[in-house]
């Protein structure tokens, strides 16, 4: 059970994922889950719910960190057109695997969630967008939407009420931009993945050009905590203006890699050191890349900054989706920027001009320079290359794709120049 | 598995199709759904199959040529009865996923993206599988198989050649 | 409202108009590959990069909304690299090619290059390597000059709505594609070509010809069809190279047919010179051919059949010479018809494109509109595109590119039936006009599809577009007449609220009511008048009547009894019975007016020279006149067009003032007439109608090859029918035989079930275009 005082929080969205067979209902419902549904479906109306998740200071967690109330608030009551929810459970920016042990082992708690979420923005129909390849993750959802409607907690007049809510299970097909949100949207629509350029907003015209709310699935699972026990609750963890608990994956040259949930403002060094089990070589990390590979670098010198979206901000990098990979001095940081820049040259979706020939061009280049076969005027080419694209396209894969390059020639040059000789030595 | 001439779908998938459509506001939508059934029925989407899913949707077969060549995850091609996709981006590299693909490769004789002469196998690279905890990672036939190293991969190779005798 | 700066001048435009358009509306360049301001906003090139004081990166300009106060820069230093930049991604995969592409010279990556682009691209490694697709006769592909802003993909589902083109694959293994291998489906597929900013996308029948800059532009227009689109014709030398719509003008965009026809201007059909029949044609000098001529013709009773589709001079000039030397000739030109009654003469549109395209309702009676007029179709297309309806009554499920709300199929016998269905519909709500009553009850049968006619009319704002299968009906006159009743008794029938749009047969309706109402007569009549020896010559002015129309099999018989003296452009199968043959010029080639289905007026100003001898239609006009002894009524184009105004006389002020888009001919309506049905005998189970075909029809299309070649891959059969007709008359697909009242025929008869029953489908200027002069016929066995 979730305790109301913050130093005692042990857990919001992993509480209850170690318990055994929790995705069955019976199971789930013994370990408290839709127990306080009931209430908000009778005491709780649309403001109060907007109110309290403004309250609680939660910020989405599929990556871009926007505040989660504000982004409920912006959708238009009564015009005439339905409200959908889209759950993005897409979980493609690489070193992310927190919302699949959300959903394979806690499927409730997201299904809570979204029914709490839904009703708060008057949706009859959501939508859980899920990555192709999380096969088994969609049976275990499927299954426990198919008991959710079977106890009513789902489909027509839920728990008695007069809300009625769909969920449906929708898998993507293999295509990392589906995660951006409108590309998700255009997806869902059955087309390829190619994000819409914005205003329109989702919250004004998304799914079917109607109003939209996509979160994430880890945002969506912290409703239930936040609504049960009072956004102010939720306010108090962490540190201002960066609430509540986070879940961070760590992978890469760590000794324990996994998923960590711990209030923000944890410094990174403890979470490595006394989570992770620490380095898997050496005592100091080459490299840290904090919120996915679309990131920007950290090195040694930013080992204590504290896992918040401001303190990562200003230490010239973003908090992300928490997907945290380590590289320890064993790593060859070339090789794994090329290996990025293929990623980001498969991913993208192709519309915008400088992301669909830069991303090709850069992995080209980089190909080249990791084989020992670059030259100097390469590293202004990567540069160029990349400045000009981030920030300049319909999404921002651009920019993450920009992001390893311009990190590799910041923090490691002579590296790279090291390289160059190798060959033409 | 499909003959190319004369695909269609067995009268539950369509009942199922049919279920399917209503879930959402536009039929298009059940477009890709309906395609990893296909994919299912047929092995992989073949032109007839998707002028089929094409008719079953009443899309246009563009619309379908243009997601079916989007997503990865879609087959034009056949390929092997075990289909497996070896993870290489950061996480995996950094574990040695791309050892483990190499050996892989070199132990089945063949390149990146191709399928043993027997038919058994086809082994393809592929990005974050969203499991990095378990690097190296090896999706077989869409399952996940965590922390797989050479070894693994050696018996499961041995086992299921086994069972073919 | 929304006022913003850009480039520090304040800027008043309409709130939600983007940035891009802002300037342009200002005059402020900004680049761009892939907005075009008739499709959908893509984003997708991101050329059109412009700063917003307080962003932080800069915003495309294309879709991005102007903002109250906004602060915009359209050239800056961060902007230049940006679009070097920009310039440098496009071209990393572009070949250089540009000395043998044909867009050269009008390129906008190669303007853009030399204006924003580095001295040198810096990529070295290898290019993409694109394969090429074959998109039929018109449209040819050179797909690694593509980039990728996706116009033509655009293009085919928002305007053509064809969706065959497409976006395959992701990232830069991204390619466009059609689905179609062998041909767009598009009757519009010739603008692919001008919409592509580069050169991926060319003219096929121009490729290789010329560089843009080799080209002189002369506005003209379109006489391909009653619309009369605004064209420019680019020419090197006397040489048509393109035709392509006039952007200055309404219409974004023209059909294949009005595009493509260029190559007859040149083909081997062309009449270059003056001929007489002596032993075979024999080319002459005009005097001799003029003197030979009013041989021929002097003192005879003479037949003169001419195409509506020449300038209104020169169609004024040939009633000069009617009037001149021929006083009592009999003179026709509407291949059409076979009602003479009065009303069938009451063509053209009571309302613009415009204002049908924006109607509450519309709806298309009879007609393959698709075919018969593909710009107004395109308009209906984005009218129900924007939820709007459009019901159609006719004989077979005509392809439309748009969504139909209704439709409903009918037998020709049965228009009366509806008409009188829905005037009953009217009547019963107390809504009458003067003679409705006569009207309906001359008609004892009510078809149900009168209904939607009927609901039509009770909305407020309502477009008919009455169509060929009226217009050729045996009750022609009685038709529209019903139509009018129904129209004026629901308040449609005044002028400027006048729902009645009678598609005419070409150019010029209503100068043609004007100035042949008191002389013209049916083109059968005329022609079996010729045969019955009550005629001793004929003269054809640009008409074919063996190629177009009705009376294919009338035309014949007389023209195998009477000599006959054709003027025109192009020969065709008539000059095999001319006795003397006249060259005309074409329209591409002739200073001159024209007025289109809505009576708005169109110029033609700057004329390709004449090929060969021939002369516009008017001087030949004046010519035989003075061959004939008489004195030249006008010696220049100021007198023709003094006769012209005595006809019209509100032309003056449109020759005075230059051409205004806003001014219109008004419709002649005539309402003392009775006009009623006299019902089709049913001696026969099946209606014949023939069909029309883009491809097929008139003498200009049947002289171009690319034309002939488009018309062959969308060939259909050449006589068409429902399964079920077969089927009941015991036959099956292949060889039957056709009885009708003048005979039996053969042909291969195919089905399709989306024709009517009981009606029999003719594939005009196929093989059995004989059988388009028959009313009624009945199916046999094959032998
Ligand atoms: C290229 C790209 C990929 C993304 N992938 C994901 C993803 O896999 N999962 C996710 O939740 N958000 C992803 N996002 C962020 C979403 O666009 C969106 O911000 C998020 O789903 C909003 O939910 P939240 O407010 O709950 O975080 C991605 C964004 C971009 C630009
Ligand atoms: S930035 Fe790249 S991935 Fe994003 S919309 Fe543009 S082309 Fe697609
Ligand atoms: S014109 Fe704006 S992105 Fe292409």
């Amino acid at each position: 059970m979730i305790s109301s005082d913050p130093k005692q929080v042990k857990a919001i969205c992993f509480d209850r994922i170690h318990i055994e067979n929790q995705t069955s209902l019976n199971i789930a419902r013994k370990n408290g889950a839709y127990a306080f549904l009931p209430t908000v479906l009778k005491d709780f109306d649309n403001e109060r719910i907007v109110d309290e998740v403004k309250k609680s200071g939660l910020r989405g967690r599929g990556g871009a960190g926007f505040p989660t109330g504000l982004k409920w608030s912006f959708v238009p009551r009564n015009t005439g057109k339905p409200t959908y929810l889209l759950c993005n459970a897409d979980e493609g920016e690489p070193g992310t695997f927190k919302d699949r042990d959300i959903m394979r082992f806690d499927p409730h708690l997201l299904i809570e969630g979204m029914i709490m979420a839904g009703f708060a923005l008057g949706v009859h129909d959501a939508y859980i967008y899920i990555r192709g390849e999380f096969l088994h993750e969609a049976n275990v959802m499927d299954a426990a939407i198919e008991e959710a409607y079977a106890a009513n907690l789902l489909g027509e007049n839920i728990l008695g009420s007069n809300f009625s809510m769909n969920l449906t299970v929708h898998r993507g097909a293999g295509a990392y931009i589906c995660g951006e949100e409108t590309a998700l949207i255009e997806s869902l629509e059955g087309r390829p993945g190619r994000p819409r350029f914005k205003p329109p907003f989702p919250a004004i015209e998304g799914f079917y050009r109607c109003p939209t709310v996509v979160n994430n699935v880890e945002t969506l699972a912290t409703i239930p905590a936040i609504l049960e026990f009072g956004g102010d609750w939720h306010a108090a963890i962490g540190v201002p203006n960066n609430t509540g608990m986070k879940i961070f994956s760590v992978s890469g040259h760590v000794n324990k890699p996994g998923n960590y949930e711990v209030p923000m403002g944890t410094s990174l060094k403890v979470l490595i050191e006394e989570y992770c089990g620490g380095l898997q070589h050496g005592t100091v990390p080459k490299v840290i890349i904090p919120g996915g590979s679309s990131t920007p670098w950290l090195v040694a010198e930013h080992y204590d900054t504290p896992l918040t979206y401001d303190a990562m901000m200003k230490a010239g990098s973003m908090l992300g989706s928490g997907a945290i990979i380590v590289m320890d001095e064993t790593a060859d940081v070339i090789a794994l920027t090329r290996r990025l820049a293929h990623f980001y040259a498969h991913e993208s979706c192709g519309q915008c001009s400088p992301c669909r020939e830069g991303t090709g061009w850069l992995e080209r280049v980089m190909t080249r320079v990791e084989n020992g076969q670059g030259c100097e005027e390469d590293l202004t080419v990567l540069h160029d290359a990349a400045t000009h694209m981030a920030g300049r396209t319909i999404c921002a894969l651009a920019d993450g794709a920009a992001a390893p390059i311009l990190s590799l020639l910041k923090h490691f040059p002579d590296e790279v120049r090291e390289r160059l000789m190798e060959k033409a030595a | 598995m499909s003959s190319e001439e004369n695909v269609c779908f067995s009268p539950s998938r369509l009942q199922e199709i049919d279920v399917l459509v209503k879930k959402y506001p536009g039929k298009r939508s059940a477009l890709l759904p309906v395609l990893h059934m296909a994919q299912k029925d047929f092995g992989y989407l073949s032109m007839p199959v998707q002028q089929l899913v094409a008719d079953t949707l009443g899309l246009r077969l563009m619309v379908v040529r243009e997601v079916v060549t989007f997503y990865t995850m879609f087959r034009e091609k056949p390929c092997g009865t075990y289909l497996l996709e070896v993870c290489t981006n950061a996480g995996c590299m950094l574990n040695g996923g791309n050892e483990l693909l190499a050996h892989m490769t070199e132990s089945l004789g063949i390149q990146v993206g191709e399928t043993t002469p027997d038919g058994m196998f086809t082994v393809t690279e592929v990005e974050c599988a969203g499991a990095c905890a378990g690097a190296p990672v090896v999706q077989i036939n869409n399952a996940y198989h965590e922390k797989v190293d050479a070894a693994y991969i050696d018996a499961f190779i041995t086992k299921v050649k086994g069972d073919q005798l | 409202m929304t006022t913003l700066f850009i480039n520090e001048e304040e800027v008043t435009v309409s709130s939600g108009t983007s940035i891009l358009e802002a300037c342009r509306k200002q005059g402020v360049d900004v680049p761009y590959f892939c907005y075009h301001p008739e499709l959908s906003v893509a984003a997708n090139c991101r050329m059109c990069l412009v700063e917003v004081e307080g962003w932080a990166k800069p915003a495309a300009s294309c879709c991005t909304p102007v903002g109250e106060g906004m602060r915009v820069t359209t050239q800056s230093e961060g902007l230049s690299k940006d679009r070097e930049m920009i310039m440098e991604y496009l071209l990393i995969h572009h070949p250089l090619d540009c000395p043998v592409c044909d867009q050269g010279g009008a390129c906008k990556l190669q303007d853009y290059t030399e204006e924003h682009g580095a001295e040198h691209g810096r990529y070295k490694e290898l290019k993409r390597a694109v394969v090429d697709h074959n998109l039929g006769p018109f449209v040819s592909t050179c797909m690694t000059r593509c980039i990728h802003c996706t116009r033509c993909v655009r293009f085919a589902d928002e305007i053509a709505g064809t969706g065959d083109m497409g976006v395959l694959n992701r990232a830069d293994h991204m390619r466009i594609e059609g689905v179609v291998e062998d041909a767009l489906a598009s009757e519009l597929s010739g603008n692919l070509a001008d919409i592509c900013p580069v050169g991926a996308l060319l003219d096929k029948p121009s490729l290789d010809v010329s560089r843009p800059w080799e080209v002189k532009r002369h506005k003209s227009t379109c006489t391909q069809c009653p619309q009369g689109c605004d064209i420019v014709i680019e020419s090197r030398g006397d040489e048509v190279i393109r035709i392509k719509p006039d952007h200055a003008a309404n219409e974004p965009w023209i059909c294949d047919r009005g595009r493509y026809v260029h190559d007859a201007f040149r083909a081997d059909e062309r009449i270059l010179t003056p001929f007489i029949r002596a032993s075979g044609l024999q080319a002459v000098s005009w005097d001799m051919a003029v003197e030979k001529t009013v041989s021929l013709l002097k003192g005879k009773r003479v037949g003169i059949v001419f195409s509506p589709d020449w300038s209104i001079e020169g169609l004024t000039a040939i009633r000069l010479l009617h009037d001149c030397v021929f006083d009592d000739a009999k003179v026709a030109f509407d291949l059409h018809r076979r009602d003479m009654r009065p009303f069938a003469f009451e063509e053209g549109f009571g309302m613009t494109p415009k204002q049908i395209v924006d109607a509450n309702e519309v709806v298309i009676l009879g007609s393959d509109l698709r075919q018969r007029l593909p710009i107004l179709m395109q308009g209906l297309r984005q009218r129900s595109l924007a939820g709007k309806p459009v019901t159609r009554i006719g004989a077979m499920n005509y392809r439309t590119n748009s969504e139909l709300s209704a439709d409903a199929l009918i037998r020709p016998r049965e228009w009366p039936a509806v008409i009188a269905r829905a005037m009953q519909q009217l009547k019963d709500l107390g809504k009458t006009a003067e003679g409705m009553d006569a009207w309906l009850s001359s008609v004892s049968e009510r078809h149900e599809a009168g209904k939607l006619l009927a609901d039509a009319l009770l909305s407020d704002s309502c477009a008919l577009l009455v169509g060929e299968e009226i217009r050729s009906h045996v009750d022609a006159a009685a038709l529209i007449h019903g139509l009018d009743l129904i129209a004026r008794a629901s308040g449609h029938g005044e002028e400027g609220r006048d729902a009645r749009n009678l598609i005419p047969e070409g150019m010029n309706a209503s100068l043609l009511s004007a100035v042949f109402g008191d002389v013209r007569t049916s083109v059968g009549d005329l022609f079996d008048a010729a045969h019955d020896g009550e005629l001793d010559a004929l003269l054809l002015i640009g008409s074919d009547p063996l190629g177009d129309g009705l009376f294919s099999m009338q035309a014949k018989r007389a023209m195998g009894k009477v000599p006959l003296v054709q003027i025109g452009a192009v020969s065709g199968q008539v000059s095999e019975y001319a006795d003397v043959m006249l060259p005309a010029s074409a329209y591409s080639e002739v200073e001159g007016t024209f007025i289109n289905m809505s009576g708005e007026v169109r110029m033609a100003e700057e004329p390709l020279s004449t090929v060969g001898d021939a002369r516009p239609l008017w001087k030949v006009m004046m010519r035989l006149i003075q061959g004939f002894g008489m004195e030249i009524p006008a010696v220049d184009m100021n007198e023709i067009r003094a006769s012209v105004q005595s006809y019209l006389p509100s032309l003056r002020e449109v020759w005075a003032e230059g051409v205004d888009h806003t001014w219109r001919m008004p419709v002649a309506r005539q309402r003392d007439a009775n006009v009623l049905p006299v019902g089709v005998n049913p001696a026969m189970p099946l209606d014949v109608i023939s069909r029309y075909s883009m491809y097929r029809e008139g003498a200009w299309v049947r002289a171009s090859a690319s034309l002939i070649e488009a018309g062959n891959i969308r060939a259909l059969d050449d006589v068409l029918v429902h399964p079920n007709t077969l089927k009941e008359a015991g036959l099956t697909v292949g060889e039957c035989v056709i009885r009708t009242a003048s005979g039996n025929y053969t042909f291969d008869v195919g089905v399709r079930d989306d024709v009517v029953e009981g009606v029999l489908f003719i594939a005009k200027r196929g093989v059995a275009g004989d059988l388009s002069c028959e009313v009624m016929a009945s199916l046999g066995g094959g032998q």
